[in-house]
């Protein structure tokens, strides 16, 4: 069977890879958080990146994003995209205990700086749920696939896309990308995780997973 | 929170917005319009505005250099002449023109090292205007952050967003 990158059976393949990888996420960050954390089932979808900066509001709609570099088996770029709010509450959540709830949340309504603490638990997190996803896409070969060290940041979208985009844009113009929602300690926090491989690992990665279905 | 256009301080609330994407390059004489790129990272901006006929052009470069097809100013090398044709058209005088440049930012450190596409636009941009006989009236480029540029066609008058606050070139 040929599987193709972006066809129907092809998403639902990558749809049950994210829903394992999200369900392992969330499992580490009940360990990390020690509140209750429940990871709603994500949509997953090939989409261009002008689509993708729509999810986000416009190119210059400010985000919370966490960058991860993939090697190995796969090469390209995570990114685990919230708004702000959305980080600091989540900093909020998993800093607590560390910090008082208050110093943990800090910062005036609709400021966008987090604090060193703030963003180092914004890495965290994006570190936990993008190397979910990547160690489940490890599956599917026989070497893993290593994430790199997680970098933080509150930026415009469109700015964090491009920066990422330029080492791809000559071969690349589709990426996958899955919505999802995360609850933790009651709270609703919308996320996006997109995961960016080259194009040599996106047709390598339809090849894995059709011959998993084999 | 959401920057957005109408948060511009330059606006009028009539002004008629021409955006360019990347790659895409935008140009006007309607006094009321306003030229934009949203969320440079690496990418750079190049506007160029003519105090005499009011003609604006504004583009948002991709690379520096590259070969095919795409929008037509993805690549410095193969777009920087069409950016000037563009003006040109538009009754722009690119030895007369304000120009200004904006973005090449390097936003992710851990990619930094291996690519460094901004400082790399850059450079590309300052050979091209060198090759052209031009020079930056001013500009706001390098470092690590995300911008967005809005051209003032009436005014000439160069908005500059990003997290940090709004400045004017």
């Amino acid at each position: 069977m040929t599987l193709v990158a972006g066809s129907a059976l092809w998403q639902a393949s990558l749809t049950t890879v994210f829903l394992n990888a999200l369900a392992r996420a969330g499992e580490a960050l009940v360990v990390m958080s020690g509140h209750e954390v429940a990871v709603e089932p994500a949509r997953v979808r090939m989409c261009s990146v002008s689509e993708v900066v729509a999810d986000t509001g416009s190119p210059d709609a400010v985000v919370a994003g966490v960058y991860v570099g993939i090697t190995g088996s796969l090469h390209g770029h995570a990114l685990l995209l919230l708004s702000p709010d959305g980080a600091r509450r989540f900093a909020g959540l998993m800093l607590d205990g560390i910090l008082e709830p208050a110093d943990a949340l800090a910062g005036p309504d609709g400021d966008l700086i987090l604090s060193p603490l703030q963003t180092s638990a914004l890495q965290e997190l994006g570190n936990v749920t993008i190397t979910a996803c990547l160690n489940e896409l490890g599956t599917y070969f026989e070497e893993p696939v290593h994430p790199t060290v997680p970098q933080g940041m509150v930026e415009m979208a469109g700015a964090i896309l491009d920066a990422v985009l330029m080492d791809l844009v000559t071969d690349v113009d589709q990426v996958l990308s899955a919505q999802t929602r995360f609850h933790i300690g009651g709270q609703a926090i919308d996320g996006t995780i997109l995961i960016l491989p080259d194009a040599p690992s996106l047709a390598r990665l339809a090849e894995a997973v059709a011959s998993h279905g084999r | 929170m959401t920057l957005t256009v109408a948060d511009g301080v330059a606006l009028s609330p009539t002004t008629t917005l021409s955006v360019a994407g990347i790659g895409e390059l935008v140009s006007s004489r309607d006094p009321s319009g306003t030229l934009v790129c949203y969320g440079l990272g690496s990418c750079v901006a190049v506007s160029a505005w003519d105090p005499r006929t009011h003609a604006a052009a504004l583009a948002h470069f991709m690379l520096p250099t590259g070969s095919g097809g795409g929008p037509p100013v993805k690549f410095v090398d193969q777009g920087f002449e069409r950016f000037l044709d563009a003006f040109r058209k538009l009754g722009g005088s690119p030895m007369r023109a304000e120009v200004k440049a904006v973005g090449g930012a390097s936003m992710l450190t851990v990619m930094a090292g291996s690519l460094d596409i901004g400082r790399r636009n850059v450079q590309a941009v300052e050979a091209h205007l060198a090759m052209s006989g031009l020079r930056l009236a001013a500009s706001d480029l390098g470092g690590s952050v995300g911008r967005t540029v809005q051209l003032a066609v009436g005014s000439g008058r160069l908005l500059i967003k990003s997290v940090a606050g709004t400045r004017t070139l």
